[in-house]
């Protein structure tokens, strides 16, 4: 088992009447709410946790992108990684991911990845996704090509950073008659590559195609086994056995010493991510065509519910949140393992909403020394053809 | 004529298949429909049809009953759609009338072929881009404040539905298929075409633009500026009306546009060649 620590870098500071007065941490919640002092703060702070997550032993430390949203402050990841680059030493670096479908220049993407490879040994992974609905609303990027933009700028990424020779490209959104890569990437033939998925059978059989590691969104224990399975199944009918390492199961974890303790701290934090945090309108979440007619079919008869509607006991029930002592901790992902067919790595979000710095720094720890050594043994490729 | 009953038909084109409604007897008027309302046969086009026209009311691409024509991806292509569906229908020069984002439409196809229009209607007509009067982004409204900038006066709200109801996957999907099509020929430049209006001098078909006087999706300026800016146009306002129109207000929608439409009977002096 492969552990990440993956920081999303909220902006915690929402007012006492965020409730009633809007209807969303993003898009629309007005800036005038931002106040750059606690924002400097804050990356000061963040940027501490990636980088203790790398001296205590984390596989990986992980940072993402959104936009126009106190959900989470990196509208750029790469340079947060870039960062991490040169004040971590161990851990993989792993931007989950660049979105490519709101992105205007891929090209721009495909060199800054060769970069921080560069920059950091050969320690980059990255990951791509298409960005979230209110993502196309606050770039304006039209969500009806959400998907063609993200396929095309995919294979042209993967063609600047593998193509022995310089080449033009004409697509469906993209045309560039010189494609010359300068820095190539340090990785070869490319570092790893990571895709989130939520149910779509295509991005199960894109990944599993191309041997990528699909990841999962936050979602009910029995969604994401559906997805897992799915993309074992896509393997499968491509007539091999995926490695476990490329099945990535995605949670808030907070650990405390005691479950009394960890509850207590726990549930504010985790009712803040899903309640506040993730805080949408139906139609920001779905803009037109950002799902294909089957998938939103997919989705609405799944019976999959706003993630604002589930209580903390839910949450916990459904897997959405793993809460607890490091024993209890590590008997639950010992269940969730076991619940969702196996996986080979966990990418812990341990940075929850308001969360103080002294308890993120003592869940990371208390998960790094105590629970890390547990899990360790599953899902590696030895114990799953074992 | 007071006994019109449509008639539904299927057009063939290169890129698939286009539904439409037919009904009246009388000169061809063309009515582009407007982002909501395709595949249905509006009390307002019954006014026009017993006032003596032909209405052909087709469906969008991705819109009601016709497919999807996925290689149309702007308002461009749509001109060339309704160019090639006309050539079909073996019409030379209709009346256009087109609503909102059929408005955009009509006028595009005026602009591009100014011979093919024997005269041209908008009611208030998307299109142009105007900063300083944004249109609403109805992308974003939740469906009652959708329904609440459309209306000047809302239909009061459906009955909830029974405790336990299943919502109708169909409906659903169906809105959905129809909001996308729209976002593919507007998401950007939003609702408009920002050279269109310099374009619209192009215009030689008798022009009328109408706009409800409570107009909360496109402001009235739109409808003003059309008016100002296409040769000769005449302006005319619905009182007591919202967005929805024809809608709302069939009747006097249809007593604005059908005098006008006779007014300008389709001779080889409308819409004259350029």
């Amino acid at each position: 088992m492969k552990f990440s620590f993956f920081h999303l870098m909220p902006y915690p500071y929402l007012p006492d009447d965020f409730d009633e007065r809007y209807d969303s941490s993003a898009l629309t919640y007005p800036n005038a709410n931002f106040s750059p002092e606690r924002g400097r703060a804050l990356y000061a702070r963040y940027l501490d946790e990636l980088e203790y997550a790398d001296e205590l032993g984390f596989d990986g430390v992980a940072v993402n992108e959104h936009h126009q949203s106190a959900y989470g402050l990196m509208p750029s990841p790469n340079l947060m990684a870039a960062a991490l680059t040169r004040r971590t030493s161990r851990a993989r670096i792993m931007v989950l991911g660049n979105a490519i479908g709101i992105r205007g220049n891929p090209l721009r993407v495909a060199e800054e990845i060769a970069m921080l490879d560069l920059m950091s040994g050969g320690r980059v992974d990255s990951g791509f996704v298409r960005g979230i609905g209110w993502e196309y609303f606050a770039h304006s990027v039209n969500p009806v090509k959400s998907r063609s933009r993200f396929n095309e700028a995919h294979d042209l990424i993967i063609k600047a950073w593998t193509s022995p020779e310089m080449f033009s490209w004409y697509g469906e959104n993209y045309e560039y008659r010189y494609v010359n890569l300068w820095p190539r990437p340090l990785q070869q033939p490319h570092p790893p590559i990571y895709i989130p998925g939520a149910g779509s059978t295509e991005t199960m059989k894109f990944c599993a195609e191309r041997k990528y590691t699909y990841m999962s969104v936050y979602a009910p224990t029995r969604i994401v086994r559906r997805w897992f399975d799915g993309y074992r199944e896509a393997a499968a009918e491509l007539g091999y056995k995926p490695d476990p390492e490329r099945i990535a199961f995605s949670v808030p974890i907070y650990v405390a010493d005691t479950d009394e303790k960890a509850h207590a701290e726990a549930r504010p934090v985790i009712e803040w991510l899903y309640r506040k945090g993730l805080k949408q309108t139906p139609e920001m979440v779905t803009p037109p065509g950002y799902m294909s007619p089957g998938s939103l079919r997919g989705v609405l008869s799944s019976g999959m519910r706003p993630l604002g509607g589930f209580s903390y006991e839910d949450l916990l029930a459904n897997g959405q949140a793993v809460v607890g002592s490091p024993s209890s901790v590590a008997k639950r992902l010992g269940e969730l393992y076991d619940e969702l067919g196996g996986f080979g790595q966990i990418i812990g979000l341990f940075a929850i909403g308001p969360s103080t710095h002294e308890q993120v720094m003592r869940s990371a720890e208390l998960f790094a020394t105590e629970v890390m050594p547990v899990l360790r043994p599953l899902g590696t490729t030895e114990e799953a053809t074992s | 004529m007071a006994d019109v009953v449509p008639a539904e038909e299927f057009v063939e084109l290169a890129g698939g298949r286009v539904h439409l409604l037919r009904g009246g007897a009388g000169e061809p008027v063309l009515f582009l429909h407007a982002a909501g309302g395709a595949g249905v046969w509006h009390p307002f086009h019954q006014l026009l049809a017993e006032a003596g026209f032909t209405v052909l009311a087709p469906d969008h691409p991705g819109f009601g009953k016709s497919d999807d024509f996925p290689a149309a991806e702007g308002v461009d292509d749509l001109v060339y759609h309704y160019l090639d569906l006309l050539d079909a229908l073996g019409i030379g020069r209709p009346h256009v009338v087109g609503g909102s984002f059929g408005g955009w439409i009509a006028a595009e196809l005026a602009v591009h072929s100014p011979h093919r229009v024997g005269s041209l209607t908008l009611l208030s007509a998307a299109g142009l881009r105007i900063p300083e009067h944004p249109v609403t982004d109805l992308f974003l409204l939740p469906p009652d404040r959708l329904v609440a900038t459309l209306f000047h006066e809302p239909p009061p709200p459906p009955p909830p539905p029974p405790p336990g109801a299943q919502p109708d996957l169909d409906v659903i999907i169906a809105g959905y298929r129809e909001s996308t099509s729209l976002a593919r020929f507007c998401w950007v430049p939003f609702l408009s075409n920002p050279k269109l209006e310099r374009r619209l001098g192009r215009i030689t078909a008798p022009t009328l633009v109408v706009a409800p006087s409570d107009d909360r999706l496109i402001p009235v300026e739109h409808a003003r500026r059309y008016a100002e800016r296409i040769p000769g146009a005449s302006y005319a306002e619905v009182a007591d009306c919202g967005h929805a129109m024809y809608f709302e207000r069939p009747a006097e929608f249809a007593a604005t546009v059908v005098p006008f439409l006779r007014t300008h009977p389709l001779t080889a002096e409308s819409g004259v060649s350029r």
